[in-house]
């Protein structure tokens, strides 16, 4: 079976597994494949609670199981493009499917990041229905994803129809609306929302930065020499006292480097070591479904 | 007034919406950031469909006419699957089905664990490898590196610095040997330089750190001064 | 409380107990009197580039002409003080070297894509307003959309870039039409036809490309590289990328407002011999006479005076607390 079936590289020829667009061959598998999606998920909430952890655990481990596979498997030389054994096949299956895996990462990815939606809707939606505190305000959000939501497709519809002369002539209704609502609403206050901290980590650092053990005194002291040293002004100027003396070493510019290479990279790769052989074996945890709580809960 | 002094001015109301929490908690404040949480997520609502699901998923599995600049796509109905499987995820808000959430969510933690093992040999084994600092100098004219080093040379001064880097490297990873109790004075004393060194990392990184957060802040302020009233209102530069 | 505390406050008490809303304000005055000086002023501080921006610098300046580069642009103007200013030099300096480039966001930030676009149109329109030509959509660069899964899209693109991207995008006066017929695509075929793959991040996207692209070493003119994965960082990302570019997994990296500022005064001084500390020879013009200092710069003189401000605080709290336990006999 050609396993870039899915992935469209080229225009196949009819088959089972797919249909002329619009025909009501491909219209009918589409809504038969939905029913029986459908079907499914209504069956597996019927499904016996000792059957549950088996499930999802066995979703995992296929799903992670693809990409150990296509981690550990050899790969065939880049120029065999038809399998000459049976390592050599499954390496170019392996290779041939990561496209569509990745397509079908990025899709589940896409609807799960709807979760967040919901769950605002779903948290406003109470609060207007139970005319709980602040409601009012609830009721704004609404009107905010509403008003977004028509402008962006209303411009994208839009977009798919418009010539360029016509979008150089006049950007448009829906284009103005949407640029008014993104870039000069929503962007500026991302913008300012994010621009707080910085608020926040002056005052923090006025009240609760002490020099009152070794070590905050070192975390201090890199920090002062790592903020000067991101000050040109400062750089050029402390540069220029230090001139070549002690061959140039105590330029504020050679001290930071210093710091740089070989306290501050080798100390944080010793963190992210750490950090990587633990999520290593997290990974294997989860993969094998061997952790407790979460997913096994 | 012309479109772009309104918009500039919307987003300096925007701005100052958001800003007035620093005053105090108020109503304002509020209404700004129940409107900033409503268009994020208008956004994504449209930004799922336009630059994602339309082409990965829909156009796969509906294909396409012929068209002025491509022929005939054929559609693939298995895409159509991945709808109820994602629909799964919404029952985590029911509490009876709730469990299901977790078949959508194990397959995309499956494709992402499945994934770490291969990643951690790319991440780590440079790492470990840039790691292996030479420390016995082959030069001795002079201490420090000249300004015209002689290729392949390593400096005393080279030297002491590989040094301090492996020790930083050995004494911050003997820190985080957790499952061992040590009772030896040496290694002892290894964590705890570890520990100090370690402090320099946490140096730079709020440094760093402090720079990022005053450069959003910074940009605000060119938005309101310079964007807004400089360009904006006295249309000047 | 303290306001209504009789007992009258000492030197050191007074130093550490200015009010939250006194900082604040403090802060707005000092941050916002600098960026109105830079901009009276003129100013152009003094910066001098590190070895992480010159590299960066020099790989984008020696690839050929007509090259197509990937830039993985994962930011939203939550951090637009610091990645606009990067993005837009790379931008600059692309569009001035005629390189193509596809642009596109491979985590899950819906807003990315369209703040990519909306800055592509001000250096578009900045262009237009010098007499330069103007960068056109699909034929000098093209949208590839949103990648929510950024893990699966780089291994896909290492397997196979054609069918890992399959998007559309819309040439001038037609309907969307796949992106590999435009001219910024149709030249590729695998990961290494790319040019170069660029990311400009805010988040920890930086260890999923290290983690799954490899590109075969490749030279550029006098520039040799080791890799074709290039990073374009906040200041928080900073200190850990940093170690990729350490190890030589990522050619270059730009960190945060000071790498703007490095990426600026490199596009106006160029790279003189002697001055690079991985190529030693290595000489490259910039482009002089052009704008090139821009965001980067005109927020610098702030930054300066930002941080001295938490420097000052920080000593003032520090002293405070010192002669508050001078007085105390230590119990403070």
């Amino acid at each position: 079976m050609n396993w870039l079936f899915l992935a469209q590289a080229e225009t196949p020829e009819y088959n089972f597994w797919n249909g002329a667009p619009g025909s009501p061959a491909l219209l009918t598998k589409v809504v038969i494949a939905l029913l029986v999606g459908i079907g499914i998920m209504i069956a597996l909430m019927f499904a016996p609670t000792r059957l549950r952890r088996p499930l999802v655990a066995l979703a995992t481990f296929v799903a992670g199981g693809f990409w150990m596979a296509s981690t550990f498997w050899p790969t065939a030389p880049d120029a065999v493009t038809e399998g000459r054994n049976a390592s050599e096949k499954v390496a170019i299956f392996l290779k041939d499917v990561t496209s569509v895996v990745a397509d079908f990462s990025n899709v589940l990815t896409a609807f799960l990041l709807g979760l967040g939606i919901y769950s605002i809707v779903s948290v406003h939606g109470k609060r207007i229905l139970k005319r709980q505190q602040d409601w009012s305000f609830s009721v704004v959000l609404f009107a905010s994803i509403v008003l977004m939501a028509i402008f962006g497709y209303a411009d994208w519809m839009d977009e798919q129809n418009r010539t360029a002369a016509v979008t150089a002539l006049s950007p448009g209704f829906w284009n103005r609306g949407r640029d008014l609502l993104f870039d000069g609403m929503l962007q500026n206050m991302d913008a300012a929302m994010f621009s707080l901290i910085a608020f926040f980590i002056l005052s923090a650092a006025y009240r609760a930065f002490r020099i009152r053990s070794v070590e905050s005194t070192i975390l201090l002291s890199t920090a002062l020499i790592v903020m000067l040293s991101l000050m040109g002004v400062v750089v050029s100027a402390w540069d220029g006292l230090a001139g070549d003396f002690a061959g140039g070493n105590l330029k504020l510019s050679e001290i930071s480097k210093f710091i740089n290479s070989n306290l501050q990279t080798p100390g944080i790769q010793a963190v992210k070591f750490g950090l990587g052989i633990a999520t290593l074996a997290m990974a294997m945890r989860i993969w094998l479904s061997l952790e407790r709580g979460g997913l096994n809960s | 007034m012309d479109y772009s002094f309104i918009k500039l001015t919307v987003g300096l109301i925007a701005t100052i919406g958001l800003y007035s929490i620093l005053y105090r908690e108020n109503k304002f404040y509020r209404l700004t950031e129940h409107i900033f949480v409503g268009l994020a997520a208008g956004w994504s609502l449209v930004a799922l469909w336009t630059v994602t699901l339309k082409d990965m998923w829909w156009s796969k599995m509906m294909g396409a006419e012929a068209s002025e600049t491509s022929g005939v796509v054929a559609g693939y109905w298995p895409y159509v699957f991945l709808l109820p499987i994602g629909l799964m995820g919404y029952f985590v808000f029911n509490r009876k089905h709730s469990w299901m959430s977790r078949i959508p969510i194990g397959i995309i933690l499956g494709l992402v664990v499945g994934q770490e093992a291969g990643a951690w040999l790319k991440r780590d084994l440079p790492q470990i490898e840039a790691a292996m600092k030479p420390i016995v100098p082959n030069t001795e004219v002079g201490f420090f590196v000249p300004t015209d080093p002689v290729a392949g040379a390593l400096y005393p001064s080279q030297m002491l610095g590989n040094i301090i880097f492996l020790t930083t490297m050995l004494t911050v990873l003997s820190y985080f040997l957790f499952s061992f109790d040590f009772k030896t004075k040496f290694m002892q004393k290894s964590t705890l330089t570890g520990r100090w060194l370690l402090m320099i990392g946490f140096g730079a990184i709020f440094g760093n750190t402090v720079m990022t957060r005053f450069t959003l802040l910074i940009d605000r302020m060119y938005f309101v001064w310079i964007e807004w009233l400089i360009q904006g209102v006295f249309k000047m530069g | 409380m303290a306001t209504n505390d009789p007992t009258p406050r000492s030197f050191g008490q007074r130093l550490q107990s200015l009010s939250r809303q006194t900082v604040y304000l403090i802060l707005i005055i000092v941050v916002s009197a600098s960026v109105l000086i830079s901009k009276f002023m003129g100013l152009t501080l003094p910066n001098k580039p590190g070895a992480g921006s010159q590299d960066f610098f020099a790989a984008i300046m020696a690839i050929p002409e007509g090259s197509t580069v990937f830039i993985q642009s994962d930011v939203t103007n939550s951090t637009r003080g610091e990645s606009a200013g990067q993005f837009e030099a790379l931008l600059r300096i692309l569009m001035r070297r005629n390189i193509k480039f596809a642009v596109f966001c491979a985590s899950g930030e819906p807003q990315a894509p369209q703040v990519a676009i909306d800055v592509i149109a001000r250096i578009n329109a900045q262009r237009i307003a010098n007499g330069e030509r103007a960068y056109e959509r699909w034929n000098d660069w093209v949208s590839l959309g949103l990648f929510p899964d950024g893990r699966a899209t780089a291994k896909a693109m290492m397997a196979n870039l054609r069918t890992a991207i399959d998007k559309k995008d819309t040439p001038p006066g037609k309907p969307p039409t796949d992106v590999w017929q435009s001219p910024v695509m149709e030249k590729l075929k695998v990961i290494d036809d790319i040019g170069l793959y660029i990311l400009v991040t805010a988040s920890k996207t930086s260890d999923i490309l290290v983690e799954r692209l490899k590109f075969a070493p490749v030279t550029y003119g006098d520039v040799p590289l080791r890799t074709k994965l290039g990073c374009m960082v906040t200041g928080v990302m900073g200190p850990e990328t940093n170690n990729y570019y350490r190890s030589s997994q990522i050619f270059g990296v730009v960190i945060g407002l000071n790498g703007a500022v490095e990426i600026e005064h490199l596009m106006e001084n160029g790279i003189k011999p002697g001055q690079s500390e991985t190529y030693r020879s290595l000489s490259i013009e910039g482009f002089k006479g052009m704008q090139n200092y821009a965001r980067g710069m005109a927020y610098y003189l702030a930054l300066h005076t930002a941080m001295g401000l938490l420097i000052v605080l920080v000593i003032m709290g520090n002293v405070g607390m010192w002669l508050t336990r001078r007085q105390t006999g230590g119990g403070a």
